[in-house]
């Protein structure tokens, strides 16, 4: 058995006692990210990355690429569960996945069982997350030993299929969508190309040559255009918290969701493997599931413990499910997946099929931590609840101009440069805008992260040809990922023509 | 939706596209043997974008007049914090990092809301002097600390 080996080294990786410091300060930073409307989980990790670079930087690379990971894959998962509780108690959604708990969370803290709302979707949450991680240790060997077969062309059809997908769900405009994935691709080409040495875009200006960083894209796309955001949209109304009386569920409450939170984890997991549909449809596709399953359907949305359980077990599965792909396969599904993979390739980590054999450690170090850190969220979410529902009262006033401050700390310190500091200002000031005006901004960063590695792998698989594009068409695994590229792009737009309302996925 | 913008964007994502095409002409097209070299992925990029921004261009005469309300912007603290930023950036390195953030969160915590400025003052020196000690003292990282004509 060497999956348990594996599985078991990783605990030992994950059971230092830095990477536990490590994943506590991750799902407890995502707990704040999540618990404080406005950021969201990809800008959480976003901001986080050159904080972490930073403290890992005394450590052996492999190692520091390790706990790095740890940390920011514990905000990603942390934020999942600590969007649920201002959904129940606010009735406004933390982050977008949670945006379906308010429909019944909301009504049950009104009838004063937010406490049982509360911890239903802790426990929720917590089966959903661990239903992934036993899938993601069955699912990592085999998954990868399919990629390891895939050549240049798959790889490059393969990773056009992830674009698309998340492309075409990502906004309300496909095309506008699939512009912010061009741009991506090509700010990826700035700089010096890998293979020949010429440098491309870069007008001789030195501080291009190396290239566009992509944490200062990501933290001034997301960071700072959700803190501009909330500067130019700023709403005066204040809301009154709902009051947490007793934590424990009732024996029926129990029974009750039972159901919906197994349903939920394998639904939610299975959404999360698929590029594209990320925690937010998981949410909303398990909502609906119950609710046509159900045998009293008009509950639903008046504060039935079902309609918060299904939901928020799904968006962590999701999170979990979405990690499969990326560790996999070096394929991101969505845009905190993307800027995950990111920080790993500031490591000098390639995420892929690869990843398990070369760096065993960082891998299932990673699964395990997940597991670790899962178990500390329920620790933490379930008495704690009341201390975090707090953390919305943080005033703006001290928030918003410390968040710049992080980030303009962050990426200084990463970087050195004054240049990419006011790229990162131009950055932020663009994220507005464009998200202002349905550009989704996830595909840009998708773009950004997957651009070189798609433009190296199309080339090799053209000089394997010597200029022969049917390369891509005459394989047949190429053939199906290219197929199924053009029918998710396609069928969406023959579903609106029919009427029919396409649910869209909005992360961040 | 915001026609005007989407018109304004899809012709500059059009001028980017036709730049991208005429840019990519002037990158060499070969490389050591191989047939396909760094030109083409931008030149398959800036055609792909330019097709992008037409259908855009063309959408926003399909779509019909929108009638979202207008939101009302705060656009004075907005300006105040984006240019207390550039200025911040632009200092970083001459002044240093710990008086330039205690100037850039004591000025931005006031724009946000003009009261307690006591604390406001506190929180602001408290942050830098803290990140500063914390980032070159304990991680042993390079920042400009103090303006330069001190050292």
């Amino acid at each position: 058995m060497d999956t348990i080996e594996y599985l078991m080294n990783g605990f030992g990786t994950a059971l230092i006692w830095y990477n536990l410091l490590f994943a506590f300060v991750g799902v407890l930073i995502g707990t704040a990210v999540g618990v404080l409307p406005g950021i969201g989980p990809m800008s959480g990790v976003a901001l986080l990355i050159p904080v972490t670079a930073t403290i890992t930087g005394g450590l052996p690379p492999e190692q520091a690429a390790t706990s790095a990971i740890i940390l920011l894959a514990g905000v990603y998962y942390g934020a999942m569960y600590g969007g649920s509780t201002t959904s129940i108690l606010l009735n406004t959604p933390g982050e977008s996945s949670s945006v379906v708990t308010t429909l019944d969370g909301y009504q049950m803290a009104k009838k004063g069982r937010a406490g049982s709302a509360l911890s239903i979707a802790a426990i929720g949450s917590f089966v959903g997350g661990v239903v992934t991680i036993i899938a993601m240790v069955l699912l990592a060997e085999p998954l990868s030993n399919i990629a390891l077969k895939f050549g240049p062309a798959e790889y490059f059809s393969l990773m056009l299929l992830g674009l698309a997908a998340v492309s075409g769900l990502a906004g309300k405009s496909v095309t506008k969508a699939l512009m912010m994935t061009i741009c991506g691709l090509l700010l990826g080409t700035i700089g010096i190309d890998n293979v020949s040495g010429i440098a491309r875009f870069t007008f001789d200006v030195p501080w291009l040559y190396q290239g566009i960083e992509f944490l200062t894209i990501a933290v001034g796309l997301f960071a700072l255009g959700e803190v501009f955001k909330t500067i130019l949209e700023k709403d005066e109304e204040e809301e009154d918290i709902a009051k947490i009386n007793n934590l424990l569920p009732s024996k029926e409450e129990f029974k009750e969701s039972v159901g919906p939170i197994a349903r939920g984890s394998i639904l939610g997991f299975f959404i999360g493997i698929l590029p594209g549909a990320g925690a937010t449809l998981a949410s909303f596709f398990s909502y609906l599931t119950e609710k046509r399953i159900s045998k009293t359907p008009e509950k639903f949305g008046t504060g039935t413990i079902a309609g918060v359980a299904a939901p928020e077990t799904a968006n962590n599965a999701a999170s979990g499910g979405a990690m499969i792909p990326l560790l996999t396969l070096g394929i991101p599904g969505s845009g905190t997946t993307a800027i995950l993979m990111g920080a790993l390739m500031m490591y000098n980590v390639q995420p892929g099929p690869l990843l398990f054999d070369d760096h065993p450690d960082v891998a299932w170090g990673l699964i395990a931590s997940m597991f670790i850190g899962n178990i500390m969220l329920l620790v933490l979410n379930l008495p704690l609840v009341k201390v975090f529902a707090k953390i919305i009262l943080t005033p703006k006033k001290y928030l918003i101009p410390i968040i710049i401050a992080i980030s303009i700390f962050g990426v200084y310190a990463v970087q050195v440069s004054t240049y990419d500091l006011l790229l990162l200002l131009a950055c932020g000031v663009l994220g507005y805008f464009l998200s202002k005006n349905d550009y989704p901004i996830a595909p840009l960063v998708l773009g950004l992260v997957l651009g070189p590695m798609i433009e190296n792998n199309m080339r090799r698989a053209l000089t394997i040809t010597d200029g022969d594009y049917s390369i891509f068409f005459t394989r047949p695994l190429s053939l199906t990922f290219l197929i199924i590229t053009v029918l998710w792009l396609l069928v969406p737009v023959f579903m609106k023509m029919k009427g029919k309302k396409v649910i869209i996925n909005v992360e961040g | 939706m915001d026609i005007k913008f989407d018109r304004f964007a899809a012709v500059l994502f059009l001028a980017v596209g036709l730049l991208c095409v005429i840019g990519s002409r002037g990158i060499a097209s070969s490389s050591y043997g191989s047939v396909v070299g760094p030109d083409i992925f931008p030149l398959i990029l800036g055609i792909l974008l330019m097709l992008l921004a037409i259908r855009l261009f063309y959408e926003t005469f399909q779509a019909s007049g929108s009638t979202e309300k207008k939101e009302k912007l705060q656009y004075k603290p907005f300006l105040i914090i984006f240019i207390a930023s550039l200025l911040y950036i632009l200092t970083l390195e001459t002044v240093g990092y710990v008086i330039t953030t205690f100037l850039f969160l004591f000025v931005c915590f006031q724009t946000m809301e003009r009261s307690k400025w006591v604390t406001s003052f506190i929180i602001s020196a408290g942050f830098s002097c803290f990140i500063y000690y914390l980032f070159v003292n304990v991680l042993k990282g390079t920042l400009p600390g103090w303006p330069i004509w001190f050292s």
